[in-house]
């Protein structure tokens, strides 16, 4: 016997912001990969270095250079990214599209240093567990950093297309959300890996 | 108002398996929009491939899953079987259908099978037309399933974790990163589901039980499971491309990612037993859960003492001598007690009516209950339980029929939602006795036989207890079939009213749509909004 309910319906509702809670935990899930491959990076490191040994194979070197300007321009890429959803929030199409654009250089800019200083460093992966975590760390952020890439010019076109505006611009700041999780994550592993080595 | 129960056409017509990609990624702006975009045709019977629809996408989880069960159990037979019988099987084999079956059990089984209880339900438990990211679900769905496919394929050639051929170590590796990649994508979706999508007036602490606890169980596994994969990636890269130098060498594999199959974060998995049992018992017992939000925060407590990605011996070998381990093994015992003390002070009240899912929901409980139990012995140093590997084997075994117990509980509650159709009831209650039967069997044995070094002439009845642990995994093994025919059995018959059970509680009871289609937003006000409609209904 079916049971007859009656409950009082509902004014249409403003749904809360789907993309970006869900672009949250992706956010948390990644930086909890990191947190798991920097926990073990600086226990491996920790055991070398009180077993009287140096952390990095003779031999090799990290220079600074590098992981710095890779620092500053993605803390530059903060701030487009932030002009890109105060732009959108603005309904200021021009400057969204202009920071989205700066964005997406000075991510391409740090792929393009990341692979520069693997070809200084000289760290064969082959050669030693450090030369693998280091690679496994970087790697990873690098792959990461290209999927973020895509996913700011995927929101580019449809911001392109005119799916947002200062009312619903979700998608674009989803993408900034897991752009200033992923420069966290640098910011972590340029003071693990790079600084203090 | 909204006359709730009533069986509109469309509503019956929507009891057929949507197959269509039912709605964009954009968020709907209510359930009626979203619900509209739904009800499109029907693409072709070829689609569910494409289908973006909830029930489909849950249905194949669990389908799948209790198949992956039934097929583990056996694998865990056959590897407990020559521990016993030496001859049974060549030593690699048998590691290898032990490696297989143990993360088997949690990435074939207990997690997809909850997710897809979770995928089907918890849309209409919080009153959404849809999932939330319906693509990326389906997409998580397919990834799981060819991920799936590649980890048994990679375990049969002897690619398991620590397995000799290196290339099928790498392809068994890379499908351990899509399956965890896939199981994070669903959970994604499910939790968004629940924080996003939900009817107005439902605050969060107004969600049905069941949603509560994957809410609580998705935001654990999204903070453990990546720590997993870490893991994962990192012996990939070293076996791939290094030497291997350490991460990658095959005698060292199991022992870096042992933690995800140890506790405490084995509890992590059973989470959502709590919130399955709670929905069947509220349900049957037609009766408010009294103290709810005491009930709420033991559910999140069982959560936060079971976050184990700490706990890593394999590179923190202290981590299990540490204080805060001894401490959360212990601890955690605490809000299971306190779930159980909540069940009681509702079924004091009232006569529950003894339909299947509530002997199976309790059986499930009482399983976690005694797998947290051996967890806590095992926790406490002096009584070096830790020195053989019979109670975290026996811990697992435990923790795997728990999940299978509540998984068949929930299939057989929610049958009128998953298939439209009651599940017959002699199945359940044939289940009850082969799951309580084989959970017993599957787990204690072991666990009393991690006493051997404490009391020597349990080493001398070790054939008989391992025989028994064997007997324990082949009932299991039924179970996940009698599961299986119970949900296939759900799609025949007479179709299900909206509320079969009479007594139901929460917003999956309004309508007889399984699929979520015809769901019309109403605003709830408490956590049981239909005993709060049938109060009314009878004042007026």
């Amino acid at each position: 016997m079916a049971a007859t309910h009656a409950l009082p319906s509902a004014a249409p509702v403003q749904r809360p912001r789907v993309l970006v809670v869900g672009t949250a935990f992706i956010s948390a899930a990644t930086i909890m990969t990191f947190v798991g491959l920097i926990g073990i990076y600086l226990t491996q490191r920790a055991a070398i270095i009180g077993a009287g040994d140096t952390w990095l194979p003779k031999g090799v070197s990290i220079p600074l250079q590098q992981p710095n300007t890779m620092l500053f321009t993605l803390l530059m890429s903060v701030v487009t990214m932030q002009w890109a959803v105060h732009s959108i929030a603005n309904n200021d199409r021009l400057n969204t599209y202009l920071a989205l654009s700066m964005t997406l250089v000075f991510g391409f800019a740090t792929v393009v240093m990341t692979w520069y200083l693997y070809t200084l460093m000289g760290l064969d992966i082959s050669s030693s567990s450090q030369a693998v975590l280091i690679y496994t760390i970087t790697g990873l952020h690098l792959l990461l950093l290209v999927v973020a890439m895509l996913f700011i010019a995927l929101m580019a076109f449809r911001a392109f297309a005119g799916s947002f505006d200062a009312r619903q611009h979700d998608g674009i700041t989803a993408a900034a959300l897991f752009w200033y999780a992923l420069v966290a994550i640098y910011v972590l592993i340029w003071i693990t890996i790079y600084v203090t080595k | 108002m909204v006359r709730l129960g009533l069986c509109r056409p469309e509503c019956i017509r929507s009891n057929e398996v949507p197959t269509v990609m039912s709605i964009t990624d954009a968020r709907p702006q209510s359930a009626t929009d979203a619900a509209s975009a739904s009800t499109a045709p029907a693409a072709g019977s070829g689609s569910l491939l494409g289908s973006g629809d909830h029930r489909a996408i849950g249905l194949v989880y669990v389908v799948l899953s209790l198949l992956f069960g039934a097929a583990a159990f056996v694998a865990f037979l056959l590897g407990q079987l020559h521990l016993v019988q030496t001859s049974f099987l060549s030593n690699s084999a048998s590691d290898a259908l032990l490696n297989a079956s143990e993360l088997g059990f949690v990435l074939l089984v207990a997690v997809p099978l909850f997710i897809g209880l979770a995928t089907c339900i918890i849309p209409l438990q919080v009153g959404s037309a849809t999932i939330a990211f319906p693509r990326a679900a389906a997409m998580a769905l397919w990834t799981w399933v060819l991920s799936s496919g590649l980890f048994i394929i990679a375990n049969s050639i002897d690619g398991g974790i620590g397995g000799g051929r290196d290339r099928a170590v790498d392809l068994g590796l890379l499908a351990i990163v899509g399956l965890i990649l896939a199981l994070l994508l669903a959970t994604t979706c499910v939790v968004t589901t629940v924080i996003a999508l939900r009817t107005p007036g439902m605050s969060l602490d107004r969600v049905p039980m069941f949603s509560w606890s994957m809410f609580v169980a998705g935001s654990v596994w999204m903070l453990t499971l990546p720590v997993l994969v870490a893991n994962v990636v990192l012996i990939y890269v070293d076996h791939h491309y290094g030497r291997p130098s350490e991460f990658g060498v095959s005698s060292v594999q199991g022992l870096q990612i042992g933690w995800a199959i140890s506790q405490p974060q084995i509890y992590a998995y059973v989470i959502p037993v709590f919130g399955i049992a709670a929905d069947i018992i509220a349900t049957l017992s037609g009766r408010r859960q009294p103290n709810r939000g005491a009930m709420l925060v033991a559910i999140g407590a069982f959560g936060a003492l079971s976050v184990g990605a700490y706990a890593q011996p394999y590179f923190f070998p202290e981590v299990r001598d540490q204080i805060v381990w001894a401490a959360m093994g212990v601890l955690i015992i605490l809000p299971v007690l306190a779930i159980l003390g909540g069940w009681g002070a509702l079924l004091k009240g009232g006569k529950p009516t003894l339909r299947s899912p509530l002997p199976l929901a309790l059986v499930s409980v009482v399983l976690v209950l005694l797998a947290v139990l051996a967890g806590a012995l095992g926790a406490l140093t002096p009584l070096q339980l830790r020195e053989t590997p019979y109670v975290a084997v026996g811990q697992l075994a435990l923790i795997i029929a728990a999940a299978v117990t509540s998984g068949t509980a929930g299939v057989i509650h929610w049958a009128a939602r998953l298939g439209g159709r009651r599940a017959p009831e002699p199945l359940g209650l044939l289940g009850v006795l082969v799951l309580l039967g084989g959970g017993a069997l599957a787990g204690l044995p072991l666990i009393v036989l991690g006493f051997s070094t404490k009391f020597t002439g349990l080493a001398d009845a070790s054939d008989l207890l391992q025989y028994l642990s064997i007997a324990g995994a082949a009932l299991l093994a039924l179970g996940s079939v009698l599961a299986l025919l119970a949900l296939l059995a759900s799609f025949r018959g007479e179709e299900a009213p909206a509320d079969p059970w009479g007594t139901g509680q929460t917003l999956e009871w309004m309508s007889t749509s399984t699929s979520g289609d015809s769901a019309e937003l109403v605003t709830v006000t408490s956590a049981e909004p239909l005993l709060d409609a049938a109060a009314g209904s009878q004042e007026a």
